[in-house]
């Protein structure tokens, strides 16, 4: 099936003056996959919405022009109707689901319409199959990891059997493992004739499926490349376009002419006996013993579910015994979590950081708040502030709460090449400052951009330890490859 | 009327729930039964009277956990629409059920959070101003809460979930025998406390 956009205006104001998406014009091709390219704010969201219908029926705003799936208008549409024709994958693997196990929801769409219960079933046997996902069968959704969710996400829009695939941004909280996964899956829509649209600015995975390359900029269609003719142009073009690079090895080539000497080794923080386990026999966590080099930022990798997050949590003194906890509040480990609104609190950014210090000092927090470039931002509510902003308060609330050690659960997912260059000179900051920063990540850019130790983490133990320099290349093997 | 919620709940294999949340129900039923005749000072009279609401609370607590916990959105979907509940109804309810967990979930992070600030729910600066600790709490909640249900319900309305549409539904949802014993029992349940005449009092018990 087709899609056309025909001089799309549109606005979630009540007027077109500043329109999101302006006078946009595209066609998508019957079996065409396109990759909606561009900076955060840009308006590919926003398109994508124009395609699965979310807009004109789900957000209200102010629109000029049509949408065409297939002969029909969207605008003539019922949401019901056009998702038969076009499944949409979302970004939070969280929140996607409406049901609370895997079975139940794979079947969700085809209940929906109203499909007899045999051909239901089938369905479902079928796509599990294709998807090689028996054992993900009869699960707890809430016990799942991200990269699980997504494949569950995938696989029920599947069933329904749609003509039309929108993915918003689906590699964002994924490890690069789980991202082969997705790729694998996309070819296999693009095979069958399915028409696919990704909206992403990580393109390396697409890089061999894709037909067509959209650059969107200030709701307009600003470039077309064909990935080849993108990847031609180097990596450098791309990251002035605030985009990811398309092909991971050129990556290494371009970073590996960076001089990392300044990220040398210093004196060492000794952590020890960091154990957790929900059973004995299979503890979660078990380092006996974690050296990290202060004042510099240690990666950690490692695939979903290698322990990761358990061991920022048991550093945090946010998991474990007693006695551990005891333990990890003389570390003073301070936890920057994946979704900064669990710890932001207060009614003013100023407030969050005094929150935490002794004594209560308002010059040294609006220092504090100086060198995060927040200044400014004192006297707002941090609910109000932008995703990376929040961060950093978070950031300014650890810092001014006089922690050594900062911990960071993945600061860059979802992010495009310019928030994820201003992460990274935040984090460079810090360390500069003396503070010891652990991060962990799945994004090989961000690491190669400010780290200068990696830990790589399998089965609750760490597996390997090296400095980043002169192992440039390794990194990205291990990172495929995991 | 405890009984009926404790069968159920043994079928889906919750012995330890069942035993711990029978042993509570049963102290407080016979506590409140002996202790109700004895007057005493006020601390007494609370005990007493919390017995009495744990005793009166509980069995209703129990058979909503037992229905959260063993019934599936869908199925709950299609007894409703056999039952001919409109759909107008019956999609608020089940999105209700699905969000009770997520709350949970970020309620848990945040309490992380909060620990990591080394905000205690008791301590000076909490006991001066006790309302901080609710605002605290509640200003993230509602946050992230109203951000998780819009993005459920796109994720609903995207998959087609419309009160319009008639679902069909996986599951084999009846009414059975085991269904009619339940029924039965609760209905004799019913008609023992209207008419107490009839059955001694033990059976509604």
């Amino acid at each position: 099936m087709n899609i056309s956009l025909k001089n799309v205006s549109f606005s979630y104001t009540d007027s077109l003056d500043n329109a999101v998406i302006k006078d946009l014009n595209l066609e998508i091709r019957s079996g065409e996959c396109v990759i909606l390219a561009g900076e955060s704010g840009c308006g590919k969201t926003t398109i994508s919405k124009l395609i699965n219908g979310l807009i004109p029926h789900y957000n209200s705003g102010c629109m000029s022009g049509d949408v065409f799936l297939g002969e029909k208008n969207t605008a003539d549409m019922t949401l019901a109707e056009i998702s038969r024709c076009v499944g949409s994958v979302f970004q939070n693997p969280r929140s996607q689901f409406f049901n609370i196990d895997t079975d139940s929801e794979i079947a969700f769409g085809c209940e929906n319409m109203g499909m007899p219960r045999e051909k239901i079933l089938q369905r479902i046997d079928d796509v599990v199959k294709e998807f090689r996902m028996e054992h993900l069968i009869g699960r707890n959704i809430f016990h799942l990891s991200g990269g699980e969710k997504q494949k569950i996400a995938c696989a029920s829009v599947a069933a329904a059997g749609p003509e039309i695939f929108v993915l918003d941004e689906p590699s964002a909280n994924l490890d690069l493992k789980t991202v082969a996964d997705l790729t694998e899956i996309v070819g296999r829509w693009k095979k069958t004739g399915k028409t696919v649209v990704v909206v992403e600015h990580r393109i390396h995975y697409l890089r061999e499926i894709a037909d067509r390359i959209c650059y969107v900029k200030d709701g307009r269609i600003a470039h077309e490349w064909t990935p080849a003719e993108l990847e031609a142009k180097g990596a450098e073009y791309a990251a002035s376009l605030g985009l990811r690079c398309v092909n991971l090895n050129q990556l290494s080539e371009v970073e590996r002419s960076k001089d990392l000497s300044k990220r040398s080794t210093a004196e060492l923080q000794v952590f020890k006996d960091l154990y957790f386990a929900y059973n004995r026999k299979f503890p979660v966590l078990n380092i006996p013993m974690l050296t990290l080099p202060r004042g510099q930022i240690t990666a950690v990798i490692g695939h979903n579910g290698a322990g990761k997050s358990t061991l920022a949590q048991v550093l945090c003194g946010l998991c474990g015994t007693w006695r551990q906890k005891r333990k990890a509040r003389k570390y003073g480990a301070y936890l920057i979590m994946q979704d900064v609104n669990h710890q932001l609190f207060t009614e003013s950014v100023l407030e969050e950081v005094l929150l935490g210090m002794r004594p209560q000092n308002e010059k040294t927090a609006l220092e504090i708040l100086a060198g995060l470039n927040l200044e400014q931002y004192a006297y707002e509510h941090p609910m109000a502030l932008s995703g990376g902003q929040k961060q950093r308060v978070a950031i300014g609330s650890g810092v001014s709460s006089g922690r050594d050690i900062v911990v960071f659960d993945e600061p860059t997912s979802g992010l495009d090449y310019r928030q994820m260059l201003a992460v990274s000179a935040t984090l460079q900051k810090l360390a500069a400052s003396g503070k010891t920063l652990l991060v962990i990540t799945h994004d090989p850019e961000f690491i190669l951009n400010c780290c200068s130790n990696i830990i790589r983490m399998e089965h609750g133990k760490i597996a390997e330890q090296y400095p980043l320099q002169g192992n440039q290349d390794k990194l990205i093997h291990a990172m495929l490859n995991v | 009327m405890f009984a009926v919620p404790a069968i159920l709940l043994l079928f889906e294999r919750k012995w330890r729930f069942v035993l711990a949340f029978f042993s509570v129900y049963l102290v407080s039923v016979f506590g409140f039964e002996y202790l109700k005749t004895i007057e005493a000072g006020l601390a007494f009279s609370l005990v007493v009277s919390t017995m009495m609401i744990v005793s009166h609370m509980m069995p209703i607590t129990i058979v909503l956990y037992y229905v959260m916990m063993s019934t599936k959105v869908n199925e709950f979907l299609a007894a409703m629409a056999r039952m001919h509940v409109p759909n107008k109804v019956t999609i608020p309810l089940a999105v209700m059920a699905r969000f009770f967990p997520t709350v949970f979930d970020e309620a848990h992070a945040i309490g992380n959070a909060m620990r990591m600030r080394g905000i205690r729910l008791f301590s000076l600066r909490t006991l001066a101003n006790p309302f901080s600790i609710l605002e605290y709490r509640l200003v993230p909640l509602l946050v992230s809460v109203t951000k998780i249900s819009d993005e459920l319900s796109i994720a609903a309305v995207t998959r087609g979930l419309s009160p319009e549409t008639k679902r069909t539904c996986v599951a084999n949802v009846g009414f059975r025998v085991q269904d009619l014993i339940v029924f039965v029992y609760c209905l004799l349940v019913v008609v023992c406390y209207v008419f107490p005449g009839l059955t001694g009092n033990l059976l509604a018990r």
